[in-house]
């Protein structure tokens, strides 16, 4: 599904220049729940931002669902975040000004599809998501619980090929954050491959995979079969 | 707490410091277009002798064509000047506590024992009681009396710049000045005068330049002396010698009168009106009763000296007010509903609403005055740059110019109020905005 | 393409955008307004006077002790004004057309006072007059010079022809020529209409019988006379001053008072209409612009409060020319109904100016121009703001500050 090799990234300033991703390499398969972890500052948002083609990158190769995303230019990369990619946010990042089926429905508006078909799936979406009947909410007027949801059935609306999360249950209260979690499982399970950037040990557990970034690089490590096993970090260059 | 709000208000504007320039701008322009406007207008509209305003009255006769009114755009009115035989007749009534009649005349001056040159000089024809009635202020000397007036005494009187010209500016008091074929003494020097607009002869302009010297009225028979200014006359008659044209229907003299009670106002009144009854008997004045006395306000309202341009003017400089109001309105609620966050934040660490309110009026108060004095300093030079333009004209475009410390007063009154009004809904919008909506992550 | 919800958006903050629309309207009925004005201005003072304006000049002078002798001396003025080397011609006048000083009398067809009656601002010229005012005689002929005169002193005598403007020729005589017909002044005494001037301006520009003037073959006394001069095209500034030189050398007992180009005179009679017409203009673009930086203001503010929300559209796949479509689209709706009140009140402002200060009725024209430019004020003023918004960067979404 995902393929991405030896990409790195630079930023540059005046001052100094600074490898947010380097020799990064990393590969999912169709249908994987992919956990991607590490400490503050370790490049989880630049990893997310060029995983999800918001930032392009300096060097190495990207594939996603078989096409080369590694060389876009601003419009292509735009059409494939559309098609392709759902994004949950951390804070929710719902229009304030748009009811609930509004939100939903912007990346098919920005798809040309025609009035019948949005209707149709920003419909399946929000029953998929349980928050059909505030079809007509606004963001201020749900808890994060239901925010968080409608931003989950927004990222599903266009049936795309992989879900970006960046800590999607980060704003949200426990009973909360284990409903979307349900939720993320559930959508996996249907087929939809997550990829879901997260700093909590409990949440990366409920992944299929665990995949660490300290200092821009990766590190690939299975996650453990048993209960209350120590997770163990280990730094290992790769090659 | 006020220390607080404006350091509040100062800090929040120069957050924004694009949108807060804008603001002051936009009032800066309202308030400068507003200014200069209403400075023109104010100037048209001044009574310059308004403290004697219900003690002064010109004086009218209907001594039109009985076919026709005088005015046809205001044609219940008598024609604004007298003809000389009813001017003569009504000045000899001593109702009156003083009165004069007048008329504008040129005559050519050549000041004696003195190294100057000739000039020609615009000289009122008049009588003595002139200088007191319209208080004149004197630099030398004075004006002349009533046995004066009856000689006529060889008299004159000249204004601050005339004397300039004849005699260098000194004290001419006693020395003579030539008017063609004449000797006038000369017995005072008026400093300066410039009554804006020229109420008591609107004739050639509402703000014609003064005139340069006073002679007494008699003078004006004797002498001959050409009446310049208007001169109308209905009727054609044959007017042969200058004796037909003092008694012809035309009008060409001005007359005013001093009448300082009501009482003295009705024997007046019916003093004309029996003199006019008479002189119907005798065929003369056929036109209906029609003999009115203006006090200043109404005989400047009476010549249309406001023009229709300044009222249309006015009307337009308020719609450009309102406009850029809306603007600073626009912009400060956007600014204001943008910090809502902020503003949810202070509410919740315990501001009220009224202090809400109270800090978010100081800026707008702030962006009010400060847009006010910079559209004082933006009329000023506007005005600096009419005077510039027009300069000299018939129409003296720098007295109308003057900013005045009424409108200037005025015009930060208005500045500080259109602040007010231009605050007041988005102030009151943020005040009533529940904080917890804004404190909400989002 | 996302128009519904572009409009439901904006409705719920209705308030911010109905004050920009309402700014729109009252800038345009402002400016529709005052341009017509402008126009009616301009037009009014562009009418053609029919004489030259350009090259002619007047002389001012006053008599100066008892060694005047009238007719002398003017008639040795004149002569040394029609000597001066580019000088075109010269007259004796009574008054100097469009200056706001001049003479009017009424003319009869019938003596009287009867029949047909037509008021005429009368200039008193010689045979050179109509070749110096630069005026075409259409009709007949100039004066001859037998027939010029001075009259009597304080005599109430009158010409025994003259020519008239085809305003008055009509208005005293509709059906025919005026040519060789009779007109009578008030006493009943006759005068031969000798030719007609295509056009002519008389002395006072506010006057609506502007266009009346008669010339009267007539040397006019000393007590009103000045001189008109026309100057070859390009020399009447030099000219002036040369003329004035001139006849100060010749000791006549006469000064020269002024010397004032018809240009400068005509200018003065002007002046409230010039400056009308300034001042409005500047009210229309400073309107325009404080309409524009207003708006520009407002959007690029409303951008920089939206960076979130450009960034997530920009996420979930909208390209760059999505996002300067949303704003340009949200910033046209406003502007549209801006426009469409401010044609409602332009008219109604059109209406209330027309009768309180009896000004003609707006045009549709000015306001069809009026919404063509506060349109594209409207949105030029946005371009920027929606540009600088396509440049937010989708990275911007998953930021968490």
């Amino acid at each position: 599904m995902l393929e991405m090799k030896n990409v790195g990234k630079v930023y540059r300033t005046e001052l100094l220049e600074t490898h947010a991703l380097r020799d990064f390499s990393l590969s999912v398969e169709p249908g994987e729940f992919v956990a991607v972890t590490g400490p503050s500052g370790s490049g989880k948002t630049t990893f997310l931002n060029v995983t999800g083609l918001l930032e392009s990158f300096d060097s190495g190769s990207y594939f996603l669902d078989g096409d080369d995303v590694s060389r876009l230019d601003d419009d292509a990369r735009s059409r494939v975040r559309n098609r392709k990619i759902g994004f949950i946010f951390q804070s929710f990042n719902l229009i304030p000004d748009l009811d609930v089926r509004d939100n939903v429905e912007v990346p098919l508006r920005y798809r040309r599809m025609g009035a019948a078909e949005r209707r149709d799936r920003v419909g399946k979406a929000l029953d998929l998501v349980g928050l059909a009947s505030r079809s007509r909410h606004y963001p201020s007027q749900l808890s994060g619980g239901q925010q968080q949801r409608v931003a989950i059935a927004r990222a599903l609306a266009g049936d795309p090929a992989i879900l970006l999360a960046d800590e999607p249950t980060g704003n949200l209260d426990s009973l909360m954050a284990r409903q979307v979690m349900d939720l993320l499982e559930q959508i996996n399970i249907m087929g939809t491959t997550i990829i879901m950037v997260t700093h909590d040990p409990e949440l990366a557990r409920r992944a299929h995979r665990n995949v660490q970034v300290i200092d821009g690089q990766i590190t690939d490590f299975k996650p453990y079969e048993g209960p209350h096993a120590p997770v163990q970090l280990e730094a290992q260059a790769h090659a | 707490m006020f220390a607080y709000d404006l350091r509040l208000a100062a800090l929040s504007l120069k957050r924004h410091p694009g949108l807060s320039a804008l603001m002051m701008l936009a009032v800066a322009l309202g308030i400068a277009v507003c200014t200069i406007t209403f400075t023109v207008y104010h100037a048209m509209a001044t009574n310059p002798i308004a403290w004697k305003g219900d003690q002064l009255y010109a004086v009218t006769v209907d001594s039109w064509d009985p076919e026709e009114p005088a005015n046809d755009k205001q044609p219940e009115m008598p024609p604004e000047q007298l003809t000389y035989r009813d001017a003569i007749a009504l000045k000899a009534s001593d109702i009156p506590a003083r009165s004069l009649v007048m008329f504008k005349s040129e005559r050519v001056v050549d000041p004696q024992q003195s190294a100057h040159k000739a000039f020609r000089t615009i000289i009122r024809v008049t009588h003595g009681d002139f200088f007191p009635m319209f208080e004149t202020p004197f630099l030398y000397g004075s004006g002349w009396d009533r046995d004066a007036d009856a000689g006529p005494e060889p008299v004159i009187v000249l204004s601050k710049e005339s004397n300039e010209k004849a005699f260098g500016g000194e004290n001419s008091v006693g020395r003579t000045v030539r008017l063609g074929d004449n000797e006038f003494r000369v017995v005072g020097v008026l400093d300066d005068w410039e009554p804006a607009p020229k109420f008591y002869d609107l004739n050639n302009g509402n703000f014609q330049k003064g005139e340069d010297a006073f002679i007494p009225f008699l003078w004006g028979e004797t002498l001959e002396l050409p009446a310049v200014g208007n001169t109308n006359c209905w009727k054609s008659q044959t007017i042969e010698s200058f004796r037909d044209f003092l008694n012809s229907e035309c009008v060409w003299v001005q007359m005013w009168a001093e009448l300082p009670d009501r009482e003295t106002r009705e024997r007046y009144q019916g003093f004309i009106d029996n003199y006019v009854r008479g002189q119907k008997t005798a065929g003369r004045l056929a036109r209906p009763l029609n003999n009115r006395l203006f006090d200043v306000d109404a005989w400047l309202d009476f010549n249309k000296v406001v023009k229709k341009d300044n009222r249309v003017l006015i009307g337009i400089a308020l719609l450009f007010l309102a406009v850029c109001l809306v603007n600073v309105v626009g912009l400060l609620l956007s600014k204001f509903l943008n910090g809502a966050a902020m503003t949810g934040l202070r509410r919740a660490l315990g501001a009220s609403r009224k202090d809400v309110i109270r800090q978010h009026m100081t800026e707008v108060l702030l962006v009010g005055l400060a847009g006010g004095v910079l559209g004082l300093l933006l009329a000023a030079a506007g005005l600096a740059g009419i005077r510039v333009i027009y300069g000299d004209n018939y129409d003296r475009y720098d007295q109308l110019t003057q900013i005045d410390p009424v409108v200037v007063l005025l015009t930060l009154g208005l500045s500080l109020l259109a602040g007010f009004v231009a605050g007041m809904y988005p102030a009151w919008r943020i005040g009533h905005t529940s904080p917890a909506v804004y404190l909400k992550t989002q | 393409m996302e128009f519904q919800p572009i409009m439901r958006a904006l409705w719920r903050n209705r308030t911010g955008a109905i004050l920009v629309a309402l700014q729109i309207a009252l800038a345009l009925a402002i400016v529709v307004n005052s341009v017509y004005i402008i126009v009616q201005r301009l037009e009014h003072m562009g009418r053609d006077p029919g004489l030259n304006v350009a090259d002619t000049f007047s002389v001012f002078f006053a008599p100066v002790g008892s060694s005047f002798n009238p007719e002398v001396a003017m008639r040795e003025d004149i002569d040394v004004l029609r000597a001066l080397p580019g000088v075109i011609d010269a007259t004796r006048i009574n008054a100097i057309p469009l200056s706001g000083s001049g003479s009017s009398t009424m003319y009869y067809t019938e003596p009287g006072e009867k029949g047909r009656e037509a008021p005429g601002n009368y200039y008193e010229v010689d045979e050179h007059g109509v070749n110096t005012l630069g005026v075409r005689v259409v009709e007949g002929r100039n004066f001859d010079a037998s027939v010029v005169a001075r009259l009597p002193d304080n005599s109430s005598a009158f010409v025994p022809e003259l020519i008239l403007t085809q305003t008055m020729a009509k208005e005293l005589f509709p059906e025919g020529s005026a040519l060789n017909k009779t007109v009578y002044d008030g006493l009943g005494q006759p005068a031969r209409v000798g030719g007609v001037l295509e056009r002519m301006h008389g002395s006072w520009v506010g006057w609506d019988k502007l266009d009346n003037v008669v010339l009267h073959p007539v040397l006019t006394s000393e007590r009103f006379a000045s001189y008109l001069v026309r100057a070859r095209p390009g020399q009447r500034d030099a000219l002036m001053r040369l003329a004035e030189d001139k006849l100060a050398a010749v000791d006549n007992g006469r000064i020269i008072l002024e010397v004032e180009s018809v240009e400068e005179l005509a200018a003065k009679s002007y002046a409230d209409d010039r400056a009308m017409t300034v001042y409005l203009s500047v009210v229309v673009a400073l309107l325009l612009a404080i309409s524009a930086l207003g708006i520009f203001g407002l959007a690029a503010f409303n951008v920089s409060t939206r960076t979130k929300q450009i960034g997530t559209r920009r996420a979930i796949g909208a390209r760059r020319l999505d996002i300067v479509r949303y704003f340009m689209v949200e910033n046209w709706v406003i502007t549209t109904t801006g426009v469409l009140a401010g044609c409602v009140l332009a008219l109604v402002l059109g209406y209330w100016l027309s009768t309180m200060f009896e000004l003609p009725r707006l045009k549709l024209y000015y306001l069809v121009a009026g919404v063509a430019v506060l349109w594209v004020v409207g949105l030029a003023a946005a371009l920027w703001p929606a540009r600088r918004a396509a440049r937010v960067s989708p990275a911007v979404a998953t930021r968490t500050v």
